[in-house]
């Protein structure tokens, strides 16, 4: 059995504190891509029951209609998968910022996601690992639900893990109707193992 | 009389690895702010020298500490250190008067080419 996953108010702290660099490098990256200034939030750390995280996702759900794209990540005994979700009223002002002319295809809208993602989850992913000295080797990215329902998303990814913690990045686009929430959801073991590697920064 | 310097961040981690990576011969008193009014509170209390903002805080965070400090024109040299390393975060907070920006996470070396120069330490014969 596997102890119970949890954390102390110093290990959210530095989680949240890690991501908030990670993310920054992320931003960065997609604000140089745009030309763009990307609006930072400060990221949410939590450990979270897999059904109560079906539960939030699907309270998304009368918000138009979403695509997201998943991409699983490994390195040094850390698993896990990140996790895009984009509103689609996002991508025609993306398709704008791109330079793609006149109205997108299903297959442009495709592309347009995958480039995002790779960005925003690739620089995301790369900046935990550095801080935490982990190369991190990332799966290539699959869309789960392009122009479907969260419902049907959920239903795609088979569960394995009954408790997460999830970092959650809500990353809006200054002066442009753009927004997507990127979600890094790490394993039980993950967690147990990342909370030892974090201790020595929280040594005083 | 020993300076003062004032370190912000919500981050209690990053607020100890800010103190950690000022230099070590650097005769300074250390105060700590959770957020921007913490800070501004305290800047209207105390004279400090120094103060290393972070930019992404609740409250108020480091924009709108920066527009504060300019208002009420408070004196104290601010050096933002912060995650948000867009190079339009770095143009804004200069314009709001920031003397200069240091990404996170902070490097000690940096920390003391800044503050050297701006003259608020001094070069390699500080000892």
């Amino acid at each position: 059995m596997n102890e119970a996953i949890k954390l102390s108010e110093d290990e959210r702290d530095c989680y949240q504190e890690i991501t908030n660099v990670a993310m920054g490098q992320a931003a960065d990256r997609l604000a140089r891509l745009l030309n763009v200034y990307v609006v930072l939030p400060i990221p949410n750390v939590n450990i979270i029951e897999i059904n109560e995280f079906k539960m939030t996702l699907k309270s998304l759900e009368h918000n138009a209609t979403v695509s997201a794209v998943c991409q699983g990540f490994i390195g040094a005994g850390i698993a896990g998968e990140a996790l895009l979700i984009f509103n689609d009223a996002s991508f025609s002002d993306i398709a704008k910022l791109l330079n793609y002319p006149g109205n997108l295809d299903q297959h442009e809208e495709l592309e347009m996601l995958m480039d995002v993602a790779n960005v925003l989850n690739g620089a995301c992913i790369q900046g935990i690992g550095g801080q935490l000295d982990i190369d991190f080797s990332q799966s290539h990215p699959m869309v789960l639900g392009q122009h479907c329902s969260i419902a049907d998303l959920l239903s795609q990814k088979k569960n394995t893990w009954q408790r997460t913690m999830a970092i959650e990045i809500n990353y809006t686009i200054e002066d442009h109707n753009i927004n997507c929430d990127l979600l890094l959801l790490f394993t039980e073991d993950s967690v147990l193992h990342m909370n030892r590697l974090i201790s020595f920064l929280l040594d005083d | 009389m020993s300076r003062k310097v004032l370190i912000c961040d919500d981050s209690n981690m990053a607020r100890k690895q800010m103190a950690r990576a000022l230099p070590d011969n650097w005769p300074v008193e250390v105060s700590f702010a959770h957020h921007g009014e913490d800070a501004i509170e305290q800047i209207k209390t105390n004279q400090f020298e120094v103060m290393f903002l972070d930019l992404t805080m609740p409250v108020m965070d480091g924009y709108q500490t920066l527009e504060a400090i300019r208002k009420d024109d408070l004196p104290i040299m601010v050096i933002v250190v912060s995650g948000d390393i867009q190079p339009e975060a770095q143009d804004r907070v200069k314009k709001l008067g920031a003397i200069d920006f240091i990404k996170k996470p902070v490097d000690k070396e940096r920390i003391q080419n800044v503050l050297t120069e701006y003259g608020i330490i001094g070069g390699n014969s500080d000892e």
